[in-house]
């Protein structure tokens, strides 16, 4: 019995409970002696939720103990006594048996586990019907406690808006689960890694070439994790060359926008650099490696610039910068806008024109805002990914040519992620660590630049 | 109050009738040249000033411009394919099955039919030698579908149009190396060179030659993909949103909360793969490429999007209408779901739609999962190994073969006509039911 069959049955469960109960309610409503405390609606949602979430929760126990149970009456059958004593010799012959048992594979590698496969199939439908037979005793002992409590003075309202609640806070508790997921795994696989490679090491050596040895004797087989040269790649394409470009450019568009541009040219033009920010960055970074590339290296090669590469910084950086363009456009919108319209005002009463006005004035006033909006946009680009894989390189070059090609942490994460992995080497190990980098240097940004950003805010407010 | 008052007032100094005459300010003669030589430069400015913010309007407009005109003018050839006429003589083949018992039996009846063989045969008799390598490898799959539609065909001669080979493909479009110009050049003095509808390409699934890949592998990946988010990011979120919004108490587990959510809004998508791989992968054993996960990382990661457009959403609604529902006996329960839900809802979907085409353009994460694998056939399941659209066009964009240059443009059109889509229906939802009270 497969689990979506399960699933179903157990929801119908609840329909029939919900029914059930809802007909009674309406029967002791509409005799007209009592006057019910919850309308007829409550009370069947009281005993479908009696019905279907005991049993859901123990679906949820059951799938993940029922593979172990399993397991251990495979292994107690005398079909299963010529099997190795070693479990990790006997693990594979296990999991070949498993598969084989659920069709998964048509023939075994290994004649004990196609011995072994009837034992299996066997030992699972016995639990599967048990887990099933469990499953719906439960639902149905559930609709009926529920049902037999209904009464025209029981509170059903109550009880069903209290789990309402309930579900509405276990609900908002999954973001927090979800932060503490990723704190947990990266510094939990962090240290791991630390513990192989030292954290001064990592943060402060220029040497990083991550290949592990598949043999010890072979050279240049250490693996080197001096992750410099990535902290620069990454601040030399994310922030140094897309900010050239991003902030320019997003600043006077949206002065542009905001100050000069009639109403009807604004609202098509605003929502058209919208899409920029819209566009998938696998796309740019196509872009990026495709077209721009080329062009770039060709640049480097005319000008006679050494290490012009076809995965240059400056294409990549580039992109990214133009990426960027709606996001600090928007955050600058907004930070001029809140400029209280007195200050301009006062500012062109005085002569000034409007050009001096902004500059002297609006661009001042809005100064924190316009930081803000670039420290997120900081942020985001040295956390972009596709645009740096696909244009940016893998060499781990400490050079400041933006012809020649520098990799970045989020390129050396995918490179070291990606492919055959084990996953105790400090290689695999070394992506988390960089993770862990990125994170905290992302959070840091963000939390500056909010608190920037809400200073300025409250400023003229 | 009045001395306070009075202290505030500046003191104007006192000017001793004594103290000799000011000087009389000369007023400013705004005719000498000088003068005017000033405010033309000012105006300058002004217009310079003027000019640089248009031009940086108008450059990332003319960026948006030629990323979008590139893709569309090396895509458009991804949709069409180059066709090579053959006539396939079968009654004088090597192919021994007849007509009857393809009509009977149908697939079976052919199993046994070495049909590339004959597909070769034919192209080397007809194209002259060397014949057989002007054809896709997987020409021989659109006879055998020809001759299962309509098995007569096999008692005579028939011609069929028939995919070329990636060199010759590319070449007839203009890009190729200078041996597959030649055979174009020869095929087309002949009369045999076609362009047709490529229909494989919307059906088919990748392959390691270019003429026979597809997206519809790549695009069921992204549909299963999403529809997991979905069925898990709507639900969280919303309920997420209604809870922060309307019921939350103000206290230092509500402010965890919110700073949480925040921050994930803010965390760099690839760090969300990060977590997918540690946590559903290493520890939950879940399939590894399959879309249960890569919905499941997408759904953290979409989350966040929908409670802040879904919290702005629920904000927006006047506290009258609350006001008026509990005055009428509603519990707060009711007012929520009875009353501020269904108004709040087209900016809740508004969001949700948005936070979708986020999630659908997304990639780094699903590299972290394994979505990478080289996927031929569409998955079935959500647990079986599936790839999904940007993957996809990350994985054909590092193919050597040219011919894939248009199919990745192809497929990034493909994204992009679906994304605008979405973003579309964002757009019209909140036009036609946002309400302003």
């Amino acid at each position: 019995m497969s689990i979506t069959a399960l699933l179903l049955l157990i929801l119908g469960l609840g329909a029939v409970a919900w029914f059930a109960g809802r007909t009674r309610a309406a029967a002791f409503a509409g005799s007209g002696r009592e006057r019910a405390h919850s309308l007829p609606n409550y009370h069947g949602w009281y005993a479908a939720l009696w019905a279907v979430a005991p049993a859901l929760l123990f679906l949820a126990v059951w799938q993940a103990t029922s593979p172990a149970l399993v397991t251990n009456a495979v292994l107690a059958d005398p079909r299963a006594a010529a099997l190795p004593a070693d479990p990790t010799l006997r693990g594979p012959i296990l999991a070949e048996a498993r598969d084989l048992a659920a069709g998964r594979v048509q023939a075994a590698f290994n004649p004990q586990a196609e011995a072994l496969a009837p034992a299996y199939a066997d030992a699972s439908s016995r639990y599967g019907l048990l887990g099933l037979v469990a499953a719906a005793l439960l639902a149905f002992a559930g609709g009926a406690f529920a049902f037999l409590r209904l009464r025209p003075d029981f509170r059903a309202r109550t009880r069903v808006e209290r789990i309402v609640m309930g579900m509405l806070l276990l609900a908002s508790l999954i973001a927090v689960l979800t932060t503490f997921g990723i704190v947990a795994s990266l510094v939990v696989e962090a240290f791991r890694f630390f513990a192989q490679v030292s954290p001064a090491e990592f943060l402060f050596g220029t040497h990083w070439s991550p290949q592990t040895a598949l043999r010890a004797d072979q050279a240049g087989s250490s693996g080197a994790f001096g992750a410099v040269p990535l902290f620069w790649g990454t601040i030399f394409i994310g922030v140094i060359i897309a900010m050239t470009v991003a902030i320019p450019l997003g600043l006077m568009s949206a002065i542009y926008l905001t100050q000069y541009a009639r109403a009807s040219t604004r609202r098509w033009m605003k929502p058209l650099l919208e899409i920029l920010a819209g566009i998938p960055t696998v796309v740019y970074g196509y872009f990026a490696a495709l077209t721009l590339a080329p062009l770039v290296r060709d640049l480097g090669l005319t000008l006679g610039i050494g290490g012009a590469s076809s995965e240059s910084a400056l294409a990549a950086g580039l992109v990214m910068g133009v990426m960027i363009i709606p996001f600090v456009s928007s955050m600058a919108d907004d930070s001029l806008a809140a400029v209280p319209q007195a200050m301009r005002d006062g500012s062109l009463a005085m002569g000034a024109t409007t050009s001096e006005t902004i500059r002297r004035v609006l661009v001042p006033a809005a100064l924190p805002g316009v930081v803000g909006g670039a420290l997120l946009a900081v942020s985001r680009a040295i956390g972009e990914t596709m645009i740096v894989v696909m244009a940016a390189g893998l060499a781990a070059n400490l050079s400041a040519n933006p012809f020649a090609s520098v990799t970045t942490v989020t390129t050396q994460i995918v490179q070291l992620l990606t492919g055959d992995q084990e996953f105790d080497s400090p290689k695999t190990l070394a992506a988390f660590a960089l993770g862990l980098v990125l994170f905290l240097v992302t959070l840091l940004l963000n939390v500056i630049a909010l608190r920037v950003v809400k200073r300025f805010r409250e400023a003229y407010e | 109050m009045s001395e306070l008052n009075a202290s505030l007032v500046p003191q104007l100094p006192i000017v001793g009738v004594d103290a000799h005459e000011p000087v009389a300010r000369k007023p400013t003669d705004w005719r000498t040249g000088s003068m005017q030589g000033r405010i033309r430069r000012r105006y300058a400015a002004e217009r310079r000033f003027r000019l640089i913010g248009a031009g940086a309007v108008v450059l990332a407009a003319a960026f948006l411009a030629f990323l979008l005109v590139t893709m569309f003018a090396n895509g458009l050839r991804g949709f069409t394919r180059t066709e090579v006429a053959l006539d396939i003589d079968f009654p004088r083949s090597t192919l021994i099955v007849d007509q009857t018992a393809v009509q009977r039996f149908g697939e079976q009846g052919l199993a046994g039919a070495d049909l590339q063989g004959v597909v070769a045969a034919a192209a080397n008799a007809r194209l002259g030698p060397g014949g057989a390598a002007l054809l896709s490898d997987g020409a021989w799959v659109e006879v055998r579908r020809a001759i299962l539609e309509d098995p007569a065909i096999l008692s005579g001669v028939h011609r069929f149009e028939l995919p070329a080979a990636a060199a010759i493909d590319v070449a007839a479009k203009g890009d190729g190396a200078a041996d597959a110009e030649v055979q174009v050049a020869r095929l087309r003095e002949r009369g045999l060179l076609s362009t047709g509808f490529n229909g494989q390409f919307l059906t088919g699934a990748d392959a390691t030659d270019p003429t026979a890949v597809g997206i519809w592998g790549a695009f069921k990946g992204s549909l299963l993909t999403m529809l997991v988010t979905l069925a898990l990011a709507f639900p969280i979120g919303v309920l997420s949103a209604v809870y922060l919004e309307e019921y939350a108490p103000r206290n230092r587990w509500t402010d965890i909360i919110e700073v949480s959510i925040n921050n994930l809004a803010a965390v760099p998508s690839i760090i969300f793969g990060l977590l997918g791989l540690a946590i559903f992968l290493n520890v939950m054993n879940l399939p590894r490429s399959a879309p249960i996960v890569g919905g499941l990382t997408l759904a953290l990661m979409t989350m966040p999007v929908i409670v802040i457009a879904g919290r702005n959403a629920i904000k927006a609604v006047p506290p009258s209408i609350r006001d008026a529902a509990l005055g009428v006996g509603a519990s707060p329960v009711q007012v929520v779901f009875h009353h501020v839900l269904p108004l709040a809802l087209p900016g809740i979907l508004t969001g949700t739609i948005i936070g979708m085409a986020r999630a659908l353009g997304e990639t780094a994460p699903l590299l972290m999962i394994g979505m990478r694998a080289f996927i031929s056939s569409p998955p079935e399941g959500l647990t079986q190994p599936a790839t999904v659209l940007p993957v996809q066009i990350f994985l054909w964009s590092d193919e050597v073969s040219r011919g894939f240059v248009e199919k990745t443009s192809a497929a990034i059109i493909v994204l992009l006509v679906f994304l605008l889509a979405m973003n579309g229906i964002a757009i019209y939802l909140r036009n036609r039911f946002e309400k302003r009270w």
